[in-house]
């Protein structure tokens, strides 16, 4: 196992590497200045140079990446050019507020997701199994920032019961999970769960019918042992299956929130990345996209180490 | 079992070659046939695609011309079947329109990834070695991260517009289709009649005309399939987002961002273009369990 | 004052965050402070503007973060909102020039201003400040600001200080223009610079001598500010104990804000929502001010727009009556350069009228008909700062022009690519390749400077200026260097009403619109006068 996990591990350094490259190079990708978010429109030359240099953007790109890549190593992610502010301070209240919403929609899919799925393995072939299998088809297939505006437009607009932006009457800082704050978290929790429910119901119904079908099962069941001892024989079997699709979901969930984070103005990395984009911040741009990134290597790693540790089999 | 949506993991995993009997695409036909849900989204899908390449002629109205009188008209107002946008444009004609952008950044990379992702992974899985290695530990780089952060990022960097995003997309769909090739042209690569075929003395080219071309074309194309549910989603997304096409161009994603701003005001309005884009990606999904399941394609 | 660095969890985070705990404690739990007054604004910014000195996000950073915390020597006069805001005393109470040497001007310092930490203000910040924007071997010099700043005070070359409260302002050239450059640049404190050591530090917990001092930010969150009561304007001192600041940059989630009593003021709610802020009781709120929505067309050699004929049948096809509705009323239909009204709008003999026969008439001396269109391209951004509603706008444009002879395409672009375009002259190779002949970006125009000088003077050609179009008229010449030599304010004023008369007389651009700069307000907020500015005073504004 100590092997493994190493061999994982190790595996993960050229990756975090390649990482790290490509979120340097993405951003040079950009056509415009990016100066230009900071700048007066009618600046002169000089100004625009001089500014370029105290930036240090006057370097080469190798250079400028190998001095990058030591910063960051070193917990330093620059300045953004927009604020001024360290971009690495900016990061963990932004991050702390998607993890968030992202381990409350996975809690909410794990739990409604794991009962709707397994009610469908059990009454497998049933017009229950259907109707779940139908939602899961549709809880894939619903663009989450959609539902978002459609939750919105139910809740918020129609009825007016509940609120459609931010985090709560003081923001994310002093956050406590009061009644406010959590009227504040119930639109964005629903709308990014739904994916990962859908995903989860369908892993969990697959895992109960092939442990259903098992010969082992059969015979308990011939026995008329039912009850507790399949449902822990399933759950057993179902484990590994379902803790990969749900850690790999929780990295989606923080990746993939930008749009609903977007819709609800959540101030959490989705919306810092979009405010990045949206003011060619570079060094802000990079900053949050390694740490997703890297956060997203890091969840996999674990993930496989405690598949690994779960079911033996999978160490190959 | 591995899904195919916009927030799961795109991880392909190989499907098992095996020689198909006799009489296989009859079955398939007669499987297809039996199976009405699989027939009605074809149905749905064919009718969206028609209607966005006949747009010219299906739509009730112009797209571009916007009208200050009858801005924001509810659905169901006579003349104009689903209302009209902040413009006053009819919506449902902007919708059929719409899909033309929409589709096409949807369909566009998904079949250049089959194309470039195809020829890598089938290049990696023959070659083997340190080609191999590298094509292969480059595509784990991108998997490093979920896709729509990478199409975000890589769409972000560059800035708005058709051919960014079509670039950014065609970026995230290459290495799933990548390992999936690879991984199919290793199993056929180590096949009997392969390496009979090599030990004969075949050439290089032959073999993969004859033998790998032939297998591992299907898995492949079956599987990019199963990414247009995730193409239209992301692509909408991106649009959405404001960095698709620009107005006045329509497009699902940017409608919906655009009408998002008089959800005070039309809320039903602002719904309709997602709701487009729901059903049609709903619809690739059921189109895509279906043709697997009569392909009888194992996952 | 108490700061939430959001540097991780240090000693300095906990002991802050205890602090804004406690803080928070007494003012949700203390009943002696139950009744505090808190006025919550929604911005359109899409972060909080930067708090060290020369703020950014645009003007409303000025709005919010610039004139609250800090003082120009020159201020503006918000306090009406029926006549043009014009400029009053600042932290100088009076400026004269030299006679004898116009580059030479004696500013006398107000006396006993006092900073937020209790320092005194002096000459000496002032000439500290200039370092600030200009010597960059200063170790407090700040590129951001500097960056910010240049563009405001082009004409200052050096900054003296003759005693403890005056100081002499030398300038390149003569130019009437100094007490207007001067009423952008605010006077952080140097004492406190000198304190925390660095501007980034400074940021955070900013000392300058405004009517608000900073309590705290939350980047992309909000700002709270708290009233100055030693404020040294007595007449100016805040009603409302607190404010909060909260960037919304979604109109639609402002409005959201707004209805579901989560902020008290929201900022450019959009047209549309208009009806039902009104129908929940809220206040809406409009006044003219110096801002211009127009196509700027290209003088370059080759241009469509060189025909005198083209630019005045462009100006009377359109419908600027129509585009008002479209902004559900929310604007101001142009008459010219400047809002009717305005203290320089002169009097121009070509009225700017919806008379599309007789823009066809020109248009057809001009050589053009119904099967030979006059092709041109607009350069437009898909939003930004004061750009209103771009694309529908134009759209309307679009199809009025198309009746008169005119062919109109558009190369849209995001604002930053837009501001970023407009920085090369239109003859620049890239935008000869485009085919871009006119451009629409949105102007303050609250200074003889930013209104006239930098879009029609051929030395203000980007780079360097905002003369994309590359006009250069001797008449504007001489009139704006006049305006620009004449030291007497109603002189000058004068002056440029005959400048802008000229420009309106010779269609140098195709005015469409001004922005009415609406917000909303709930119910109970009281006592705020919309001045005819950029800029506004919180410090009249009561909540019940």
């Amino acid at each position: 196992m100590l092997g493994y996990i190493l061999r994982r591990t190790l595996y993960t350094v050229p990756i975090a590497l390649g990482v790290t490259i490509l979120c340097f190079a993405l951003v040079y990708l950009g056509p415009s200045d990016p100066l230009s978010a900071i700048l007066p429109e009618d600046a002169p030359k000089e100004l625009i140079d001089r500014i370029k240099k105290e930036y240090g953007l006057d370097k080469p790109l190798p250079i400028q990446y190998l001095i990058w890549l030591g910063k960051a190593l070193t917990g330093d992610l620059g300045t953004s050019i927009a604020t001024r502010r360290h971009v690495i301070d900016e990061i963990p209240p932004a991050l702390f507020n998607s993890l968030l919403l992202a381990v409350l929609a996975s809690m909410l899919a794990f739990t409604v997701g794991s009962i709707l799925g397994g009610i469908a393995g059990y009454f497998h072939g049933r017009p229950i199994d259907r109707a779940v299998t139908a939602l899961a088809v549709t809880g894939v297939s619903v663009p989450h920032y959609w539902l978002s505006i459609v939750l919105v437009i139910i809740f918020s607009v129609e009825w007016d019961i509940l609120p459609s932006m931010g985090m709560g009457p003081d923001g994310s800082t002093n956050f406590s999970l009061t009644a406010e704050n959590l009227r504040h978290l119930i639109l964005p929790t629903v709308a990014l769960s739904v994916i990962p429910l859908a995903i989860v119901a369908r892993t969990v119904r697959e895992s109960v019918r092939e442990t259903m079908n098992q010969e082992f099962v059969q015979a308990l069941w011939a026995k008329g042992l039912t009850g507790r001892a399949i449902l822990v024989h399933v759950a057993k079997n179902a484990a590994p299956t379902v803790l990969a699709v749900m850690g790999l979901q929780l990295g989606y969930l923080l990746g993939g929130s930008i749009l609903i984070e977007t819709v609800f103005a959540w101030p959490g990395t989705g919306l810092l990345l979009n405010n990045s984009i949206f003011s060619r911040d570079i060094p802000m741009l990079q900053g949050v996209i390694l740490v997703l990134a890297l956060f997203f290597v890091g969840l996999n790693l674990l993930v496989d180490i405690l598949q690994a540790a779960l079911d033996p089999r999978i160490q190959r | 079992m591995t899904e195919t949506t916009i927030g799961s993991a795109i991880l392909p995993r190989a499907p098992v070659v095996a020689d198909k009997p006799p009489g296989y695409w009859l079955t398939v036909v007669r499987r297809l046939r039996r199976d009405p849900v699989t027939l009605f989204c074809m149905a749905v899908l064919l009718l969206i695609v028609l209607a966005a390449m006949f747009a010219p002629l299906v739509a009730p109205h112009d797209p571009y011309k916007t009208s200050m009188l009858k801005r924001l008209s509810p659905i169901g107002t006579p003349g104009y079947l689903l209302g009209t946008d902040e413009l006053g444009r009819d919506l449902l004609t902007r919708l059929i329109y719409g899909g033309r952008i929409s589709l096409f950044m949807s369909f566009t990379p998904v079949v250049l990834a089959f194309l470039i992702g195809g020829t890598l992974g089938m290049i990696a899985g023959f070659v083997g070695g340190w080609v191999n290695m590298v094509i292969m530990r480059t595509t784990d780089v991108f998997y490093a991260f979920p896709s729509i952060l990478l199409a975000i990022a890589i769409s972000g960097a560059m800035g708005a517009g058709l051919t960014n995003g079509l670039i950014s997309l065609t970026l995230i769909f290459i290495p799933p289709l990548t390992r999936i090739a690879e991984s199919v042209t290793t199993q056929v690569r180590s096949l009997p009649f392969v390496e009979a075929a090599r030990a004969s003395g075949a050439s290089t080219a032959a073999i993969i005309r004859v033998h790998v071309l032939s297998n591992v074309v299907g898995p492949v194309l079956v599987y990019a399939s199963s990414l247009l549910s995730v193409a239209i989603v992301v692509a909408s997304g991106l649009s959405f987002l404001g960095l698709g096409v620009s107005p006045p161009e329509a497009d699902w994603g940017l409608m919906l961002n655009t009408l998002r701003q008089s959800i005070y005001v039309a809320p039903w309005n602002a719904a309709l273009p997602g709701a487009v884009i729901f059903v049609t990606c709903m619809c690739f999904n059921l189109l895509s369990d279906g043709l697997r399941q009569a392909l009888d394609i194992q996952r | 004052m108490t700061t939430s660095g959001t540097k991780g969890r240090g000693v300095r985070g906990v002991l802050g965050g205890g602090l804004v705990a406690a803080a928070a404690a007494l003012a949700l739990g203390g009943p002696a402070v139950a009744q505090e007054k808190v006025l919550r604004v929604g911005m359109t910014a899409a972060d909080i503007p930067y708090a060290a000195g020369q703020p950014d996000q645009g003007f409303e950073g000025f709005r919010f973060m610039g004139y609250m915390l800090y003082d120009p020597l020159v201020l503006w006069d918000l306090s009406s909102a029926e006549k043009p805001a014009g400029l009053k005393p600042g932290l100088a109470e009076s400026w004269s020039v030299d006679p004898a040497d116009k580059t030479r001007w004696t500013f006398k310092l107000r006396q006993g201003v006092k900073y937020h930490d209790g320092g005194e203000f002096t000459a000496d910040d002032v000439v500290w400040n200039f370092e600030v924007a200009r010597d960059t071997k200063a170790k407090h010099y700040d590129p951001k600001q500097a960056a910010q700043i240049a563009t405001r005070i082009p004409d200052l070359k050096e900054i003296r200080k003759v005693d403890k409260y005056t100081i002499e302002i030398i300038t390149h050239t003569p130019t009437a223009y100094v007490p207007y450059e001067v009423s952008f640049w605010f006077m952080p404190s140097k004492a406190h610079y000198e304190k925390v050591g660095s501007w980034d530090a400074f940021a955070k917990q900013p000392v300058g001598t405004g009517p608000w001092k900073l309590q705290r930010v939350v980047p992309r969150e909000r700002a709270e500010m708290t009233g100055n009561k030693e404020y040294w304007d007595k007449g100016r001192v805040p009603k409302v104990d607190r404010v909060i600041l909260l960037p919304i940059p979604e109109a639609s989630a402002r409005t959201a804000a707004l209805l579901s009593r989560q902020v008290d003021w929201i900022e450019a709610p959009s047209p549309d929502t208009v009806p039902r802020l009104k129908q929940a009781g809220m206040q809406i709120i409009t006044n003219g001010y110096p801002h211009n929505w127009a196509i700027a067309p290209s003088r370059a050699p080759g241009s469509p727009w060189n025909d005198i004929r083209v630019r005045k049948a462009a100006n009377l096809c359109v419908d600027r009556e129509g585009i008002n509705k479209l902004l559900g009323g929310l604007s101001l239909p142009a008459k010219g350069h400047m809002p009717p009204g305005d203290t320089w709008f002169g009097k121009p003999t070509f009225e700017l009228a919806y008379k599309p026969d007789e823009a066809r008439k020109l248009m057809a001396e001009a050589g053009f008909s119904a099967t030979k269109k006059q092709t041109v391209k607009i350069a437009i951004s898909t939003s930004g700062s004061g750009q209103m509603q771009p694309l529908p706008m134009f759209e309307a444009i679009q199809a009025n022009l198309n009746e008169c002879f005119f062919n109109v395409t558009a190369e849209v672009m995001e604002w930053n690519a837009l501001t970023a375009f407009a920085r090369n002259p239109a003859n620049h190779p890239d935008i000869v390749k485009a085919g871009v002949d006119s451009v629409i970006i949105s102007r303050a125009i609250q200074d003889p400077f930013s209104a006239f000088d930098r879009f029609f003077l051929p030395n203000r050609i980007p780079p360097g200026g905002s003369n994309w179009g590359m006009v250069d008229d001797p008449e504007y010449n001489a009139l704006i260097q006049k305006a620009s030599q004449t030291f007497e304010l109603g002189a000058q004023n004068a002056v440029l009403g005959e400048l802008h008369a000229a420009l309106v007389n010779k269609a140098e651009w195709i005015w469409i619109t001004h922005d009415v700069n609406p917000r909303a307000l709930a119910r109970n907020v009281k006592g705020f006068v919309q001045a005819k500015s950029w800029f506004q005073d919180l410090t009249s504004v009561t909540k019940d």
